[in-house]
């Protein structure tokens, strides 16, 4: 296959491109379902294709097949150059990137784990799928639904280049989740949920603290507690936000304002600002490919989908604005290094700018420090996800909370989103905790440009934030 | 592939892939399906220039024997992939004991039902009208107003099609094509910004791009001077069709949907022939309406799709189901099975294993425009102009949704006064539905695959 990619890319240079990059993936996605009792999911998708770029006068072309034949990927480099040549007319901001030295992958660039989803049967993952299941049933109550998923992506990634770069690695994550439905005696619907997934073995199953028993216990008491809990108040309070949804506030209120095109293009808040402090001295938030997954969990990229090494990106540095998220031609429009992010879903799309691991970094409070510090609020836990707007305005869902006076616990609060400003929030960040946790996974992931779910990794220590919009019950 | 011969060159791969799938296991009952469609995209925003042309195929196998169900997929259409994953989906059957026992078999054979409207001009635009489209989107957008400094514009055609056969007979196929064009412009007066789009899309003819810059433009320029509501109460909202199309796809979009109601996650589960609604409210899930994009012969089993009455006159009439659903609720499928396409598909349809979805929502239109309605609120109200980010984040059990609406007006007594500072709102999508207050008369067809009218609600807790 390598030889076929370097072929497309001496035809895209004899037709006339400046540079072009030609990428492979052969990927094995496996999904399992179990709904209640019924098995409503086992399937497998085989994923392989051929995508190539091609650069030419500041603009870009794309093509792909899934057909990978001599002639197919002829046609597709010639597609892509054509469609380069064709937009570099309209092109005024120009994308173009200089040359640098030919990368090579090593074998050691993949993540090793200890057991390999594809080493393992079909039945050995459908146990891990009942046992969560199992341990639902008997830990919550008044249940109407239980929802046990397992799902498995791995497998090849080939690229190469105009400068001859070859990078060849395999990709791999695996998550299991469990979901509680329990209806209340009002015959209101009310959710519990918990999961685990990330670049791991599914030896990480046998861990104490994320076994399936252990995933499913989580989800079932989550749904009994909502059973009582009762209806945030709408409002601007203070909030203790969980490691999952710090993660969330990262990623999505303020790594998307990070990436490079919108920068570049003028579209994001933060586009000149380079230098400026956005936050208080408790916020630093980092993007990178390569975290000590082993350790604090997250996803494994060694590199882009334009062959670049990842790398560790503050972009945030204690308050201060110090650096965004790249493609090459980004990297070069704004004068700063390729950081790595350039990414794709699949073969169907150019990679563009895109998060890998997004986190605010620790902090020093514990946990009671940081009730303390909250004094009275909301704490903010766990995530069905979240969404940002051009000018910074972001809402995010937190899936259960609590309501704190005094620094103590004194009712659950059923799901409710936080919504606000992101620059108006991160001058409102007060402190963070010492925990630090990073978390991905196969289900969900991020979107954008047509391009979803991509898996990507998110986390951070607790943050207490003041002046939060809660969009609750209103008297 | 040609668009003529589409159909007839899938069901010859379907047929051909049916007849291998005889030879791995004489027993076990099979369903194929396979997907084409030529893509062609161009954007452009602030003269950065992205475009992509390609062929996305792939097909799908389902195979259920002694009640087990597995499913597999691969990129590809040549008979080695579709054997591949035939293969592949009676291994996994063989190599675990997972049963399904309410599973009943793969769809019966019927007639097709019609195509969508099709024009063969989709066919022909290529890279250079893409790209030239979305030039005249930019520079109406730039020369409408001095306060507009960043505009970008996308264009995308695709058509193609895709065909289901199963070993109990049915051997369909369906085809489209779409062409659709989006613009996006900021508005910047010293430190605001304000946002908003404006779209076209269409199945029957070419995109018409001229107008919607400026339009575009106006709207972004229109919300500028925003202020702050400061305030925290529980108040009307008026959603225009842009706003209220999020609304309805997310809360009976995904209610209404048959495995929700038969898993117990559905708020509306027990409400069937209940009201729901005032008797204004009517919405249909029209499969067949010649114009709407999701329009097909047949639905992702082979099912012909049709026009299903969710709500009439406020009464909960019907769910959406496939086959299997629709066998453990004891009915008959609606045609609502579904590969996603839009508004929410995956870019690969064909890895998806089937599921229930809307085709297109339809709601009857009242008799009020948009400026009646805002005369009749009484006190204050909030104008939503666009989707309120964060509303697909919502839980189908819980039908709670907290939402915040950047483009927003404030009304008082009657009358449209300023634009808001993004406010949160806040409620239960079936209270809403509820205290539903009006329906308006202008009608849209969006791209969220929703017909709609503006919306007029009560009681959702609005934060601002």
């Amino acid at each position: 296959m390598l030889d076929n990619l370097q072929n497309c890319v001496q035809l895209g240079e004899k037709l006339g491109a400046k540079f072009v990059e030609a990428r492979y993936e052969d990927l094995i996605l496996r999904t399992l379902q179990r709904t209640n009792d019924v098995w409503r999911d086992i399937t497998l998708k085989s994923r392989a294709g051929v995508g190539v770029a091609c650069y030419y006068g500041g603009a870009s072309g794309y093509s792909f097949t899934s057909t990978i034949t001599k002639k197919n990927m002829e046609a597709v480099v010639s597609r892509a150059f054509k469609m380069a040549k064709g937009s570099a007319k309209s092109a005024t901001l120009k994308l173009d990137f200089d040359r640098r030295p030919a990368m090579d992958s090593r074998k050691s660039d993949t993540l090793s784990v200890k057991d390999h989803p594809r080493d393992k049967d079909l039945t050995y993952k459908t146990d891990l799928v009942n046992r969560a299941v199992d341990s639902a049933r008997k830990s919550g109550a008044s249940i109407s639904n239980i929802t046990g998923m397992y799902g498995e992506l791995h497998g090849q990634k080939l690229f190469t280049n105009s400068e001859g770069s070859v990078i060849d690695w395999n990709f791999e994550i695996v998550d299991l989740r469990c979901t509680v439905t329990s209806k209340t005696v009002a015959g209101h619907l009310v959710n519990g949920a918990e999961g685990v997934g990330g670049t791991k073995g599914l030896d990480h199953y046998k861990t104490p603290g994320t076994t399936p028993e252990d995933i499913g216990k989580k989800a079932g008491s989550n749904a009994k507690e909502q059973l009582k809990a009762e209806a945030c108040p709408a409002g601007k309070f203070r909030a203790l936000v969980e490691n999952r949804l710090a993660g969330v506030l990262a990623h999505e209120s303020f790594g998307h304002l990070s990436e490079g095109e919108y920068v570049a293009i003028g579209v994001s808040p933060l586009s000149g600002k380079l230098g400026t402090r956005l936050g208080t001295k408790n916020a630093t938030i980092i993007d990178h490919g390569m975290p000590d997954v082993p350790n604090v969990g997250g996803l494994w990229l060694p590199y882009d989908d334009q062959g670049t090494k990842a790398s560790k990106t503050t972009i945030l540095s204690k308050g201060v604005l110090k650096h965004y998220l790249h493609s090459r031609g980004t990297a070069n429009y704004l004068k700063q290094r390729p950081t790595g992010n350039c990414r794709a879903i699949h073969f169907g799309f150019i990679p563009i700018p895109r998060m890998t691991n997004t986190y605010f970094d620790a902090g020093n409070l514990t946990k009671e420090e940081a009730l303390e510090l909250l004094d009275t609020g909301v704490y903010a836990i766990q995530t069905s996800g979240g969404q940002v707007e051009a000018d910074g305005s972001f809402v995010f869902k937190a899936i259960r909370g609590y309501w704190i006076e005094k620094g103590e616990v004194k009712k659950p609060l059923r799901e409710v989103s936080l919504s606000g400003n992101i620059l108006n929030l991160l001058s409102n960040v007060e402190g963070a905790t010492r925990d630090f946790q990073l978390y991905s996974g196969y289900f969900g992931g991020c979107g954008k440009g047509g391009q979803a779910p991509l898996p990507v990794g998110l986390g951070g220590p607790e943050l207490v934030v003041s002046n939060v919009t809660f969009g609750g019950q209103a008297n | 592939m040609e668009y003529e011969t589409l159909k007839s060159e899938l069901l010859a791969l379907v047929d051909d892939g049916l007849k291998y799938a005889k030879t791995v296991d004489q027993q076990a009952e099979f369903e194929l399906f396979l997907f084409y469609q030529n893509r062609a995209f161009a954007n452009i925003a602030q003269g950065m220039v992205d475009a992509t042309d390609g062929v996305i195929e792939g097909n799908a196998t389902r195979v259920a024997k002694d009640q087990q169900v597995s499913f597999a997929s691969s990129s590809g259409i040549s008979i080695d992939r579709i054997k591949r994953s035939i293969n592949e989906a009676t291994a996994s059957l063989r190599s675990v004991s997972v049963k399904d026992e309410r599973f009943k078999g793969f769809c019966e054979p019927k007639n097709p039902s019609r195509e969508g409207t099709f024009t063969d001009e989709i066919l022909n635009i290529g890279k250079d009208e893409l790209i030239n489209y979305a030039n005249v989107l930019i520079r109406e957008g730039k020369e409408t107003d001095k306060r507009i400094h960043m505009v970008g514009a996308s264009c995308e055609a695709e058509w193609g099609g895709f065909a289901v056969g199963n070993t109990r007979g049915t051997q369909e196929a369906s085809r489209s094509a779409i062409n659709s064009c989006d613009v996006y412009c900021i508005a910047v007066k010293e430190d605001e910004r304000r946002t908003a789009y404006k779209y076209d899309i269409s199945r029957e003819r070419l995109i018409i791009p001229e107008g919607l810059g400026e339009k575009a433009a106006k709207k972004a320029v229109s919300l500028l001077g925003a202020k702050k509501l400061n305030k925290t109460m529980s108040m009307p909202t008026i959603w225009t069709p842009e706003a209220a199309s999020a609304y309805l796809y997310a809360s009976l979009g995904q209610s209404a949907r048959g495995e929700y109601v038969v898993e117990g996650r559905s708020p509306l589960a027990d409400k069937l022939e209940k009201k729901v609604a005032p008797s204004m409210f009517t919405v249909i899930d029209d499969g067949q309406n010649p114009s709407s994009f999701n329009t097909e012969a047949i639905d992702a089993e082979g099912h012909p799709q049709k026009r299903v009455a969710l709500i009439e006159n406020g009464k909960l009439q019907n769910f959406l189901f496939d086959t299997y659903y629709a066998h453990i609720y004891g009915t008959k499928s609606s045609g609502s099975c579904s590969r996603p396409g839009r508004p929410f598909g995956s870019a690969l349809p064909y890895e998806t294993s089937p599921l229930i979805r809307p085709k297109n929502l339809e709601v009857k239109p009242g008799s009020k425009n948009l400026d009646e309605i805002i005369a009749s609120m009484k006190g204050q109200a909030v104008l939503i102009v666009d989707m309120p980010i964060g509303i697909f984040h919502s839980d189908v059990a819980t039908g709670e949704f907290s939402a915040v609406a950047s483009s927003a007006f404030l009304i008082e007594k009657g009358e449209r006064k300023w634009p808001l500072q993004p406010i949160s709102v806040a409620g239960s999508f079936y209270k809403g539905f509820e205290n539903l207050i009006d329906v308006g008369n202008d009608l849209e067809k969006t791209p969220m695959t929703v017909d709609t009218p503006s919306l007029a609600f009560d009681g959702f807790s609005i934060v601002g």
